[in-house]
Protein backbone atom coordinates (compact mmCIF):
# COMPACT_ATOMS: atom_id res chain seq x y z
CA UNK A 1 0.00 0.00 0.00
CA UNK A 2 2.95 2.53 1.29
CA UNK A 3 4.75 1.59 -2.51
CA UNK A 4 1.14 1.92 -4.17
CA UNK A 5 1.10 5.62 -2.65
CA UNK A 6 4.23 6.88 -3.16
CA UNK A 7 4.62 5.73 -6.94
CA UNK A 8 1.31 8.10 -7.07
CA UNK A 9 3.17 11.25 -6.13
CA UNK A 10 5.45 12.14 -8.99
CA UNK A 11 2.93 11.82 -11.03
CA UNK A 12 -0.04 13.84 -9.29
CA UNK A 13 2.86 16.75 -9.14
CA UNK A 14 4.33 16.91 -12.26
CA UNK A 15 0.44 16.55 -13.39
CA UNK A 16 -0.36 19.55 -10.95
CA UNK A 17 2.94 21.45 -12.36
CA UNK A 18 1.49 20.94 -15.92
CA UNK A 19 -2.45 21.99 -14.83
CA UNK A 20 -0.73 25.36 -13.47
CA UNK A 21 0.70 26.26 -16.74
CA UNK A 22 2.39 28.97 -17.27
CA UNK A 23 1.02 31.61 -15.68
CA UNK A 24 3.49 33.42 -13.46
CA UNK A 25 1.22 34.21 -10.41
CA UNK A 26 -1.48 31.98 -10.39
CA UNK A 27 -4.63 32.48 -7.84
CA UNK A 28 -5.06 30.42 -4.70
CA UNK A 29 -8.29 29.41 -6.15
CA UNK A 30 -6.24 27.83 -8.71
CA UNK A 31 -3.59 26.37 -7.25
CA UNK A 32 -6.24 24.45 -5.18
CA UNK A 33 -7.94 23.42 -8.42
CA UNK A 34 -5.19 22.33 -10.53
CA UNK A 35 -4.10 20.40 -7.36
CA UNK A 36 -7.45 18.63 -6.64
CA UNK A 37 -7.88 18.50 -11.00
CA UNK A 38 -4.58 16.28 -10.79
CA UNK A 39 -5.99 13.87 -8.26
CA UNK A 40 -9.26 13.69 -10.12
CA UNK A 41 -7.48 13.16 -13.68
CA UNK A 42 -5.28 10.10 -11.96
CA UNK A 43 -8.82 8.72 -11.16
CA UNK A 44 -9.90 8.65 -14.20
CA UNK A 45 -11.05 4.95 -15.27
CA UNK A 46 -9.28 3.54 -18.93
CA UNK A 47 -10.05 0.53 -20.00
CA UNK A 48 -11.79 -0.88 -16.46
CA UNK A 49 -7.64 0.84 -14.48
CA UNK A 50 -7.27 4.39 -13.09
CA UNK A 51 -5.16 6.42 -15.32
CA UNK A 52 -2.81 6.21 -12.08
CA UNK A 53 -2.49 2.30 -12.50
CA UNK A 54 -1.57 2.59 -16.13
CA UNK A 55 0.92 5.08 -14.93
CA UNK A 56 2.53 3.11 -12.24
CA UNK A 57 2.15 -0.38 -14.64
CA UNK A 58 5.18 1.80 -16.69
CA UNK A 59 6.89 3.28 -13.80
CA UNK A 60 6.49 1.50 -10.35
CA UNK A 61 9.03 3.24 -9.10
CA UNK A 62 9.99 6.76 -9.54
CA UNK A 63 12.86 7.65 -8.20
CA UNK A 64 13.32 10.12 -5.19
CA UNK A 65 15.20 12.65 -7.20
CA UNK A 66 12.51 13.07 -9.30
CA UNK A 67 10.18 13.31 -6.98
CA UNK A 68 11.74 15.66 -5.07
CA UNK A 69 12.47 17.67 -7.75
CA UNK A 70 8.98 17.88 -9.20
CA UNK A 71 8.06 19.34 -5.63
CA UNK A 72 10.98 21.81 -5.52
CA UNK A 73 9.44 22.76 -9.32
CA UNK A 74 6.07 23.06 -7.46
CA UNK A 75 6.84 24.96 -4.46
CA UNK A 76 8.55 27.75 -6.65
CA UNK A 77 5.40 27.66 -9.03
CA UNK A 78 2.40 28.07 -6.16
CA UNK A 79 4.86 31.20 -5.13
CA UNK A 80 6.58 29.50 -2.17
CA UNK A 81 10.06 30.07 -1.34
CA UNK A 82 12.59 29.10 -4.20
CA UNK A 83 14.21 26.15 -3.10
CA UNK A 84 17.37 25.78 -5.43
CA UNK A 85 19.02 28.12 -7.12
CA UNK A 86 20.13 27.43 -10.48
CA UNK A 87 23.41 25.81 -9.42
CA UNK A 88 21.50 23.41 -7.38
CA UNK A 89 19.38 22.45 -10.94
CA UNK A 90 22.72 22.28 -12.39
CA UNK A 91 24.01 19.60 -9.88
CA UNK A 92 20.44 18.06 -10.39
CA UNK A 93 20.83 17.51 -14.18
CA UNK A 94 24.44 16.62 -13.77
CA UNK A 95 23.42 13.77 -11.70
CA UNK A 96 20.64 12.71 -13.76
CA UNK A 97 22.75 12.19 -17.23
CA UNK A 98 25.69 10.80 -15.45
CA UNK A 99 24.21 8.18 -13.17
CA UNK A 100 22.34 7.48 -16.79
CA UNK A 101 25.16 7.12 -18.35
CA UNK A 102 26.49 4.98 -15.69
CA UNK A 103 23.60 3.11 -15.48
CA UNK A 104 21.27 2.88 -18.19
CA UNK A 105 23.85 1.42 -21.77
CA UNK A 106 25.04 -1.12 -19.39
CA UNK A 107 22.28 -2.23 -17.52
CA UNK A 108 20.59 -2.54 -20.99
CA UNK A 109 23.11 -5.23 -22.42
CA UNK A 110 26.08 -2.88 -24.18
CA UNK A 111 28.34 -4.88 -22.10
CA UNK A 112 29.16 -7.59 -19.91
CA UNK A 113 28.95 -5.66 -16.68
CA UNK A 114 26.06 -5.15 -15.17
CA UNK A 115 25.78 -1.71 -13.72
CA UNK A 116 22.51 -2.52 -11.97
CA UNK A 117 24.14 -5.24 -9.91
CA UNK A 118 25.72 -1.92 -8.13
CA UNK A 119 22.41 -1.06 -6.82
CA UNK A 120 22.33 -4.41 -4.79
CA UNK A 121 25.68 -3.90 -3.20
CA UNK A 122 26.99 -1.15 -0.26
CA UNK A 123 28.41 0.45 -3.05
CA UNK A 124 25.94 2.51 -4.06
CA UNK A 125 24.71 4.09 -1.02
CA UNK A 126 28.10 4.81 -0.01
CA UNK A 127 29.21 7.03 -3.22
CA UNK A 128 25.79 8.40 -2.60
CA UNK A 129 26.73 9.92 0.84
CA UNK A 130 29.91 10.87 -0.55
CA UNK A 131 28.22 12.88 -2.90
CA UNK A 132 25.92 14.33 -0.89
CA UNK A 133 28.54 15.40 1.75
CA UNK A 134 30.54 17.03 -0.88
CA UNK A 135 27.73 18.55 -2.43
CA UNK A 136 26.39 19.78 1.21
CA UNK A 137 29.94 21.15 1.81
CA UNK A 138 30.21 23.00 -1.60
CA UNK A 139 26.51 24.35 0.24
CA UNK A 140 24.80 23.23 -2.63
CA UNK A 141 21.26 22.29 -2.14
CA UNK A 142 20.85 19.24 -4.24
CA UNK A 143 23.21 17.59 -1.40
CA UNK A 144 19.88 17.83 0.92
CA UNK A 145 18.05 15.83 -2.02
CA UNK A 146 20.52 13.12 -1.93
CA UNK A 147 19.75 12.44 1.27
CA UNK A 148 15.88 11.42 0.23
CA UNK A 149 17.05 8.25 -1.33
CA UNK A 150 18.67 7.14 1.21
CA UNK A 151 15.85 7.67 3.69
CA UNK A 152 12.94 6.71 1.30
CA UNK A 153 15.27 3.03 0.23
CA UNK A 154 15.61 2.66 4.16
CA UNK A 155 12.03 3.39 5.07
CA UNK A 156 11.06 0.91 1.87
CA UNK A 157 8.84 3.43 0.48
CA UNK A 158 9.58 2.05 -2.65
CA UNK A 159 8.39 -1.93 -4.58
CA UNK A 160 11.88 -2.08 -5.96
CA UNK A 161 15.12 -3.29 -3.69
CA UNK A 162 17.49 -2.05 -5.76
CA UNK A 163 19.06 1.49 -4.82
CA UNK A 164 19.54 2.61 -8.56
CA UNK A 165 15.33 2.95 -8.55
CA UNK A 166 15.69 5.16 -5.40
CA UNK A 167 18.12 7.36 -7.31
CA UNK A 168 17.02 7.07 -10.78
CA UNK A 169 14.71 6.54 -13.29
CA UNK A 170 13.91 6.62 -17.03
CA UNK A 171 12.04 10.04 -16.62
CA UNK A 172 14.31 12.03 -14.60
CA UNK A 173 17.42 10.63 -16.59
CA UNK A 174 15.80 11.43 -19.83
CA UNK A 175 15.37 15.31 -18.51
CA UNK A 176 18.28 15.36 -16.81
CA UNK A 177 20.25 13.95 -20.63
CA UNK A 178 18.06 16.73 -22.71
CA UNK A 179 19.12 19.69 -20.46
CA UNK A 180 22.22 18.96 -20.12
CA UNK A 181 22.65 18.51 -23.97
CA UNK A 182 20.92 21.58 -24.79
CA UNK A 183 22.54 23.21 -22.42
CA UNK A 184 26.13 22.07 -23.42
CA UNK A 185 24.62 23.17 -27.09
CA UNK A 186 23.92 26.47 -26.06
CA UNK A 187 27.08 26.93 -25.04
CA UNK A 188 29.22 25.80 -28.04
CA UNK A 189 27.03 28.09 -29.96
CA UNK A 190 26.75 31.34 -27.93
CA UNK A 191 29.19 31.44 -24.86
CA UNK A 192 26.64 33.00 -22.16
CA UNK A 193 27.81 34.49 -18.44
CA UNK A 194 26.01 31.64 -16.94
CA UNK A 195 26.87 32.45 -12.91
CA UNK A 196 30.00 30.21 -11.08
CA UNK A 197 28.91 27.40 -8.81
CA UNK A 198 30.81 25.98 -6.04
CA UNK B 1 34.82 26.44 8.14
CA UNK B 2 31.71 24.79 7.18
CA UNK B 3 28.05 25.61 8.61
CA UNK B 4 27.01 23.56 11.93
CA UNK B 5 23.84 23.15 9.50
CA UNK B 6 25.60 21.56 6.79
CA UNK B 7 28.10 19.38 9.29
CA UNK B 8 24.12 17.85 10.52
CA UNK B 9 23.31 17.22 7.46
CA UNK B 10 26.39 15.64 5.74
CA UNK B 11 26.16 13.17 9.33
CA UNK B 12 22.43 12.69 8.56
CA UNK B 13 23.74 11.37 5.66
CA UNK B 14 26.43 9.04 6.62
CA UNK B 15 23.96 7.77 9.53
CA UNK B 16 21.77 6.98 6.71
CA UNK B 17 23.56 5.17 4.43
CA UNK B 18 24.91 3.02 7.58
CA UNK B 19 21.37 2.45 8.37
CA UNK B 20 20.31 1.58 4.38
CA UNK B 21 23.58 -1.09 4.50
CA UNK B 22 22.72 -2.54 7.90
CA UNK B 23 19.11 -2.86 7.64
CA UNK B 24 19.43 -4.31 3.52
CA UNK B 25 20.03 -8.39 3.69
CA UNK B 26 22.60 -9.33 1.11
CA UNK B 27 22.25 -13.37 1.33
CA UNK B 28 24.10 -13.79 -1.93
CA UNK B 29 27.48 -11.90 -1.21
CA UNK B 30 27.56 -13.74 2.36
CA UNK B 31 28.93 -16.52 1.44
CA UNK B 32 30.24 -17.74 -2.54
CA UNK B 33 27.49 -20.03 -3.71
CA UNK B 34 27.82 -23.36 -4.67
CA UNK B 35 25.92 -26.14 -6.21
CA UNK B 36 24.14 -28.80 -4.89
CA UNK B 37 25.23 -32.55 -5.72
CA UNK B 38 24.28 -31.95 -8.99
CA UNK B 39 23.78 -35.47 -9.97
CA UNK B 40 21.11 -37.02 -7.50
CA UNK B 41 21.62 -39.91 -5.37
CA UNK B 42 20.32 -42.53 -7.95
CA UNK B 43 19.51 -45.87 -8.23
CA UNK B 44 20.43 -46.57 -11.89
CA UNK B 45 23.35 -48.11 -13.36
CA UNK B 46 23.92 -46.88 -16.74
CA UNK B 47 25.56 -50.34 -18.44
CA UNK B 48 23.41 -52.67 -15.67
CA UNK B 49 19.75 -51.38 -16.18
CA UNK B 50 17.60 -52.42 -19.18
CA UNK B 51 16.90 -49.32 -21.48
CA UNK B 52 13.92 -47.67 -20.89
CA UNK B 53 11.68 -45.63 -22.73
CA UNK B 54 8.40 -43.89 -22.40
CA UNK B 55 6.39 -41.14 -24.66
CA UNK B 56 2.81 -39.56 -22.97
CA UNK B 57 0.94 -36.07 -23.12
CA UNK B 58 0.68 -34.23 -20.04
CA UNK B 59 -2.31 -32.32 -21.26
CA UNK B 60 -4.19 -34.85 -22.95
CA UNK B 61 -7.23 -34.02 -22.45
CA UNK B 62 -6.69 -30.33 -23.12
CA UNK B 63 -8.79 -28.37 -26.31
CA UNK B 64 -6.63 -25.73 -26.67
CA UNK B 65 -5.44 -23.86 -29.79
CA UNK B 66 -1.94 -23.59 -28.20
CA UNK B 67 -0.09 -24.56 -25.65
CA UNK B 68 3.82 -23.95 -24.87
CA UNK B 69 6.63 -23.83 -22.87
CA UNK B 70 6.23 -26.39 -20.35
CA UNK B 71 8.39 -26.99 -17.43
CA UNK B 72 8.73 -29.89 -15.11
CA UNK B 73 9.66 -30.19 -11.14
CA UNK B 74 9.83 -33.13 -8.85
CA UNK B 75 8.13 -32.73 -5.59
CA UNK B 76 9.75 -33.66 -2.22
CA UNK B 77 7.76 -37.03 -2.09
CA UNK B 78 8.86 -38.03 -5.84
CA UNK B 79 5.82 -37.21 -8.06
CA UNK B 80 6.38 -34.57 -11.15
CA UNK B 81 4.72 -31.42 -11.17
CA UNK B 82 4.23 -29.53 -14.78
CA UNK B 83 3.32 -26.09 -15.95
CA UNK B 84 2.71 -24.21 -19.37
CA UNK B 85 0.99 -21.98 -21.04
CA UNK B 86 -1.95 -22.15 -23.32
CA UNK B 87 -4.99 -20.00 -24.95
CA UNK B 88 -5.76 -18.85 -27.96
CA UNK B 89 -2.58 -17.73 -29.34
CA UNK B 90 0.64 -15.70 -27.63
CA UNK B 91 -0.02 -12.54 -25.96
CA UNK B 92 -3.89 -13.21 -26.12
CA UNK B 93 -5.87 -12.15 -22.64
CA UNK B 94 -6.84 -15.68 -22.43
CA UNK B 95 -3.44 -17.39 -21.98
CA UNK B 96 -3.09 -19.05 -18.97
CA UNK B 97 -0.63 -20.79 -16.94
CA UNK B 98 -1.84 -24.01 -15.97
CA UNK B 99 -0.63 -26.76 -13.71
CA UNK B 100 -0.76 -31.10 -13.93
CA UNK B 101 0.98 -33.38 -11.61
CA UNK B 102 1.69 -36.56 -11.97
CA UNK B 103 1.23 -39.38 -9.42
CA UNK B 104 2.01 -43.09 -10.05
CA UNK B 105 2.88 -42.78 -13.47
CA UNK B 106 -0.49 -40.81 -14.40
CA UNK B 107 -1.16 -37.48 -15.15
CA UNK B 108 -4.01 -35.46 -13.47
CA UNK B 109 -6.47 -33.02 -15.58
CA UNK B 110 -4.51 -29.67 -15.72
CA UNK B 111 -6.13 -26.76 -13.76
CA UNK B 112 -5.19 -23.15 -14.46
CA UNK B 113 -3.22 -21.46 -11.77
CA UNK B 114 -2.86 -18.33 -12.96
CA UNK B 115 -5.10 -15.65 -15.00
CA UNK B 116 -5.16 -12.42 -16.36
CA UNK B 117 -7.83 -11.37 -13.81
CA UNK B 118 -6.13 -13.45 -11.12
CA UNK B 119 -2.51 -11.30 -11.96
CA UNK B 120 -4.20 -8.09 -12.26
CA UNK B 121 -5.66 -8.43 -9.04
CA UNK B 122 -3.14 -9.60 -6.94
CA UNK B 123 -0.42 -7.01 -8.72
CA UNK B 124 -2.82 -4.76 -8.53
CA UNK B 125 -2.08 -2.59 -12.23
CA UNK B 126 -3.03 -4.19 -15.87
CA UNK B 127 -1.57 -7.33 -17.27
CA UNK B 128 -1.91 -7.97 -20.96
CA UNK B 129 -1.23 -11.81 -20.48
CA UNK B 130 0.86 -13.88 -18.46
CA UNK B 131 3.97 -16.56 -20.35
CA UNK B 132 6.89 -18.41 -19.53
CA UNK B 133 6.41 -20.04 -16.14
CA UNK B 134 8.66 -22.79 -14.44
CA UNK B 135 8.53 -24.50 -10.67
CA UNK B 136 10.84 -24.11 -7.78
CA UNK B 137 10.62 -27.59 -5.73
CA UNK B 138 11.30 -26.25 -2.20
CA UNK B 139 13.06 -28.74 0.18
CA UNK B 140 10.18 -28.25 2.59
CA UNK B 141 7.60 -29.51 0.09
CA UNK B 142 6.54 -26.09 -0.63
CA UNK B 143 6.04 -25.04 -4.61
CA UNK B 144 7.23 -21.33 -6.05
CA UNK B 145 5.94 -20.66 -9.24
CA UNK B 146 8.43 -18.29 -10.68
CA UNK B 147 5.90 -16.63 -14.45
CA UNK B 148 6.41 -13.78 -16.30
CA UNK B 149 3.28 -11.31 -16.96
CA UNK B 150 3.68 -9.26 -19.80
CA UNK B 151 2.61 -5.19 -18.85
CA UNK B 152 2.32 -4.26 -22.68
CA UNK B 153 3.44 -4.99 -26.05
CA UNK B 154 5.08 -8.30 -26.67
CA UNK B 155 8.10 -10.32 -24.77
CA UNK B 156 10.08 -7.24 -24.73
CA UNK B 157 7.68 -5.56 -21.92
CA UNK B 158 7.46 -8.75 -19.73
CA UNK B 159 8.21 -8.86 -15.85
CA UNK B 160 9.15 -11.44 -13.47
CA UNK B 161 6.20 -12.63 -10.85
CA UNK B 162 6.19 -15.01 -7.98
CA UNK B 163 3.94 -16.90 -5.76
CA UNK B 164 4.05 -19.89 -3.76
CA UNK B 165 1.88 -22.90 -2.83
CA UNK B 166 1.72 -25.28 0.35
CA UNK B 167 -0.28 -27.61 -1.06
CA UNK B 168 1.12 -29.23 -4.07
CA UNK B 169 -0.01 -26.99 -6.58
CA UNK B 170 -3.74 -27.07 -5.69
CA UNK B 171 -3.37 -23.34 -4.05
CA UNK B 172 -1.03 -20.37 -4.29
CA UNK B 173 -0.54 -17.39 -2.54
CA UNK B 174 -0.85 -14.15 -3.69
CA UNK B 175 1.48 -12.66 -6.68
CA UNK B 176 4.43 -10.34 -5.77
CA UNK B 177 6.47 -8.73 -8.77
CA UNK B 178 10.43 -8.64 -8.73
CA UNK B 179 12.05 -5.73 -9.68
CA UNK B 180 14.77 -6.62 -11.66
CA UNK B 181 15.41 -4.29 -14.50
CA UNK B 182 16.49 -0.45 -14.43
CA UNK B 183 14.26 0.04 -17.82
CA UNK B 184 10.75 0.04 -16.22
CA UNK B 185 11.22 -3.15 -15.03
CA UNK B 186 10.95 -4.15 -18.29
CA UNK B 187 12.05 -7.79 -19.89
CA UNK B 188 13.52 -9.96 -17.56
CA UNK B 189 11.96 -13.58 -18.40
CA UNK B 190 12.58 -17.19 -17.49
CA UNK B 191 12.28 -20.81 -19.48
CA UNK B 192 14.70 -23.15 -18.24
CA UNK B 193 15.16 -25.69 -15.13
CA UNK B 194 16.24 -23.76 -12.06
CA UNK B 195 19.20 -24.97 -9.86
CA UNK B 196 19.16 -25.42 -5.90
CA UNK B 197 21.98 -23.94 -4.45
CA UNK B 198 23.82 -25.07 -1.00
CA UNK B 199 22.67 -23.42 1.68
CA UNK B 200 25.17 -22.15 4.57
CA UNK B 201 23.45 -23.85 7.51
CA UNK B 202 21.72 -26.68 7.36
CA UNK B 203 17.77 -25.94 7.41
CA UNK B 204 18.37 -22.10 6.12
CA UNK B 205 15.60 -20.78 3.54
CA UNK B 206 16.71 -22.33 -0.04
CA UNK B 207 18.94 -20.40 -2.54
CA UNK B 208 18.01 -20.82 -6.31
CA UNK B 209 20.20 -19.94 -9.17
CA UNK B 210 17.74 -19.21 -11.91
CA UNK B 211 18.84 -18.89 -15.26
CA UNK B 212 16.83 -15.61 -17.30
CA UNK B 213 17.12 -13.87 -19.69
CA UNK B 214 16.68 -9.71 -21.12
CA UNK B 215 15.41 -9.20 -25.02
CA UNK B 216 14.63 -5.08 -24.65
CA UNK B 217 16.93 -4.10 -26.72
CA UNK B 218 19.83 -6.22 -26.22
CA UNK B 219 18.93 -9.95 -26.16
CA UNK B 220 21.57 -11.84 -23.07
CA UNK B 221 21.92 -14.37 -20.79
CA UNK B 222 21.50 -13.51 -16.96
CA UNK B 223 21.27 -15.59 -13.53
CA UNK B 224 18.05 -14.85 -11.07
CA UNK B 225 19.81 -15.18 -7.81
CA UNK B 226 16.62 -16.28 -5.47
CA UNK B 227 16.00 -16.70 -1.78
CA UNK B 228 13.10 -15.94 0.83
CA UNK B 229 14.45 -14.17 4.36
CA UNK B 230 11.50 -13.89 6.80
CA UNK B 231 8.86 -14.68 4.35
CA UNK B 232 10.32 -11.74 1.94
CA UNK B 233 11.07 -12.94 -1.24
CA UNK B 234 14.78 -11.65 -2.18
CA UNK B 235 15.72 -11.76 -5.44
CA UNK B 236 19.20 -10.20 -7.19
CA UNK B 237 20.21 -11.52 -10.74
CA UNK B 238 24.01 -11.36 -12.81
CA UNK B 239 24.80 -11.18 -15.91
CA UNK B 240 26.29 -13.92 -17.82
CA UNK B 241 27.08 -11.77 -20.96
CA UNK B 242 25.50 -9.06 -22.77
CA UNK B 243 25.42 -7.44 -26.22
CA UNK B 244 22.45 -8.87 -28.33
CA UNK B 245 23.63 -12.40 -29.32
CA UNK B 246 22.19 -15.50 -27.46
CA UNK B 247 19.52 -16.06 -24.63
CA UNK B 248 17.44 -18.66 -22.75
CA UNK B 249 19.92 -20.32 -20.83
CA UNK B 250 20.04 -23.78 -19.78
CA UNK B 251 22.47 -24.15 -16.54
CA UNK B 252 24.28 -27.53 -15.88
CA UNK B 253 26.25 -27.63 -13.00
CA UNK B 254 29.42 -29.98 -13.46
CA UNK B 255 30.31 -30.41 -9.95
CA UNK B 256 29.74 -27.87 -7.37
CA UNK B 257 31.19 -24.38 -8.24
CA UNK B 258 32.09 -25.07 -11.83
CA UNK B 259 29.02 -25.21 -14.47
CA UNK B 260 28.11 -25.11 -18.10
CA UNK B 261 25.49 -22.87 -19.60
CA UNK B 262 23.93 -23.61 -23.16
CA UNK B 263 22.53 -20.85 -25.43
CA UNK B 264 20.11 -20.43 -27.40
CA UNK B 265 21.38 -18.09 -30.51
CA UNK B 266 20.39 -15.33 -32.02
CA UNK B 267 22.76 -14.55 -34.42
CA UNK B 268 23.64 -16.04 -37.92
CA UNK B 269 25.82 -18.48 -36.51
CA UNK B 270 22.71 -20.93 -35.69
CA UNK B 271 24.74 -22.95 -33.30
CA UNK B 272 24.11 -23.29 -29.73
CA UNK B 273 26.38 -21.16 -27.71
CA UNK B 274 28.28 -22.37 -24.64
CA UNK B 275 29.76 -20.33 -21.54
CA UNK B 276 31.59 -21.48 -18.32
CA UNK B 277 31.94 -20.68 -15.11
CA UNK B 278 34.49 -21.74 -12.54
CA UNK B 279 33.05 -20.46 -9.34
CA UNK B 280 29.12 -21.39 -9.50
CA UNK B 281 28.08 -18.26 -11.43
CA UNK B 282 29.96 -15.33 -10.23
CA UNK B 283 32.36 -14.84 -13.38
CA UNK B 284 31.86 -16.46 -16.87
CA UNK B 285 34.14 -17.08 -19.62
CA UNK B 286 32.99 -15.38 -23.62
CA UNK B 287 29.69 -17.73 -25.20
CA UNK B 288 31.36 -19.66 -27.83
CA UNK B 289 29.70 -21.86 -30.52
CA UNK B 290 29.28 -25.73 -30.29
CA UNK B 291 28.95 -27.87 -33.39
CA UNK B 292 25.10 -28.23 -32.44
CA UNK B 293 22.97 -26.30 -35.00
CA UNK B 294 20.71 -23.99 -33.24
CA UNK B 295 17.56 -22.20 -35.42
CA UNK B 296 16.86 -19.99 -32.61
CA UNK B 297 14.83 -22.18 -30.58
CA UNK B 298 15.36 -23.19 -26.67
CA UNK B 299 17.96 -25.80 -25.67
CA UNK B 300 18.12 -27.60 -22.77
CA UNK B 301 20.75 -29.52 -20.89
CA UNK B 302 22.17 -31.99 -18.07
CA UNK B 303 24.56 -33.97 -16.67
CA UNK B 304 24.23 -37.73 -16.82
CA UNK B 305 25.97 -39.35 -13.36
CA UNK B 306 29.24 -40.59 -15.74
CA UNK B 307 30.19 -36.60 -16.08
CA UNK B 308 28.36 -37.13 -19.84
CA UNK B 309 26.25 -33.83 -20.92
CA UNK B 310 22.88 -34.29 -22.68
CA UNK B 311 21.10 -31.61 -24.48
CA UNK B 312 17.95 -31.41 -26.31
CA UNK B 313 17.67 -29.26 -29.27
CA UNK B 314 16.11 -28.85 -32.59
CA UNK B 315 19.12 -29.95 -34.88
CA UNK B 316 18.20 -27.52 -37.97
CA UNK B 317 19.44 -24.20 -38.82
CA UNK B 318 15.92 -23.96 -40.83
CA UNK B 319 13.13 -24.44 -38.10
CA UNK B 320 11.80 -25.59 -34.82
CA UNK B 321 12.04 -29.35 -36.09
CA UNK B 322 14.03 -32.71 -35.56
CA UNK B 323 13.87 -32.68 -32.06
CA UNK B 324 16.62 -34.43 -30.93
CA UNK B 325 19.95 -35.30 -27.68
CA UNK B 326 23.14 -35.37 -28.24
CA UNK B 327 25.74 -35.80 -25.73
CA UNK B 328 29.33 -34.47 -24.68
CA UNK B 329 31.77 -36.57 -23.20
CA UNK B 330 34.23 -33.75 -22.85
CA UNK B 331 32.30 -31.38 -20.85
CA UNK B 332 30.57 -29.68 -23.63
CA UNK B 333 33.76 -28.96 -25.98
CA UNK B 334 32.31 -31.45 -28.72
CA UNK B 335 28.96 -33.05 -29.22
CA UNK B 336 27.42 -36.00 -30.77
CA UNK B 337 24.12 -36.38 -31.56
CA UNK B 338 22.50 -39.91 -30.75
CA UNK B 339 18.96 -39.84 -31.71
CA UNK B 340 15.94 -37.87 -33.44
CA UNK B 341 13.35 -37.69 -30.59
CA UNK B 342 10.27 -36.96 -32.49
CA UNK B 343 10.29 -39.02 -36.38
CA UNK B 344 7.29 -37.18 -37.58
CA UNK B 345 8.51 -34.96 -40.39
CA UNK B 346 5.41 -32.70 -39.93
CA UNK B 347 5.65 -32.60 -36.29
CA UNK B 348 6.67 -29.27 -34.85
CA UNK B 349 8.82 -29.93 -31.78
CA UNK B 350 10.16 -27.35 -29.37
CA UNK B 351 11.15 -25.58 -26.30
CA UNK B 352 12.56 -28.43 -24.54
CA UNK B 353 13.04 -29.36 -20.76
CA UNK B 354 14.78 -31.98 -19.22
CA UNK B 355 14.86 -32.76 -15.78
CA UNK B 356 16.76 -35.49 -14.00
CA UNK B 357 14.12 -37.04 -11.14
CA UNK B 358 15.66 -38.74 -8.15
CA UNK B 359 14.83 -42.25 -9.37
CA UNK B 360 17.45 -41.64 -11.99
CA UNK B 361 14.62 -41.37 -14.77
CA UNK B 362 15.48 -38.17 -17.00
CA UNK B 363 12.10 -36.43 -18.74
CA UNK B 364 12.21 -34.15 -21.45
CA UNK B 365 8.50 -32.31 -21.79
CA UNK B 366 7.96 -29.74 -24.77
CA UNK B 367 5.75 -28.37 -27.50
CA UNK B 368 4.52 -30.80 -29.47
CA UNK B 369 2.50 -29.42 -33.16
CA UNK B 370 2.42 -26.18 -30.88
CA UNK B 371 -0.91 -26.98 -28.71
CA UNK B 372 0.41 -30.54 -26.86
CA UNK B 373 2.48 -31.05 -24.31
CA UNK B 374 4.74 -34.13 -24.72
CA UNK B 375 7.00 -35.78 -22.30
CA UNK B 376 9.65 -38.56 -23.23
CA UNK B 377 10.85 -40.36 -20.39
CA UNK B 378 14.05 -42.79 -20.49
CA UNK B 379 16.88 -43.35 -18.62
CA UNK B 380 20.86 -43.98 -18.84
CA UNK B 381 21.05 -47.03 -19.84
CA UNK B 382 18.91 -45.84 -23.12
CA UNK B 383 21.13 -43.39 -23.86
CA UNK B 384 24.00 -45.27 -23.82
CA UNK B 385 22.06 -47.59 -26.16
CA UNK B 386 20.91 -44.98 -28.80
CA UNK B 387 24.97 -43.84 -28.49
CA UNK B 388 25.82 -47.11 -29.69
CA UNK B 389 23.37 -46.96 -31.75
CA UNK B 390 24.43 -43.77 -33.39
CA UNK B 391 28.10 -45.00 -33.65
CA UNK B 392 26.94 -48.16 -35.16
CA UNK B 393 23.80 -47.72 -37.62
Amino acid sequence: MIHQFYAGLAPWLALSLLLLGRNPHPSRKRITGSLLLALVLLRIPVMDWSSYAWIRDVEANPSFILTALLAVALCRRVGGPSLFGPCDWKAAWIFGSAAALVLYPMGLGLTRFDSYELGWLPALPVATALIASTLLLGGNRFGIVLLLPLAGFFLHLQESRNFWDALVDPIYSGISLIVVLVTVFRKRTAPSQTPQCA
Amino acid sequence: MPHPARLTLIAVAWLLCVLVICAEKHPFTAVPPSYQNPVPATKVNATRDSPFYKEEFINYAQHIQMAHVASLAELPDGSLAAVWYGGSYEYWPDVNIYFASQTNGVWSVEHSIMTVERAEHDLGRPVKCPGNAILLANPDGTLRLLFITIAMGKWSGSELNTCLSHDGGLSWSPVSRLTLSPLFNFSELVRNRPILLATPQPGADPFWCVPIYQELIGKFPELLWLTVNHGEVIAQKSRIAGGCSTLQPSLVPLDSRRAVVLLRDYTADKKIFIARTPDAGLTWSKPVPTNLPNPDSGVSGLRLSDGRLLVAFNNSTLGREKLSLALSRDEGKSWKVIVKLDNDPDSYSSYPFLLRTSDGMIHVAYTYTSNAIKMVTFNEAWITDQEAKSQNP
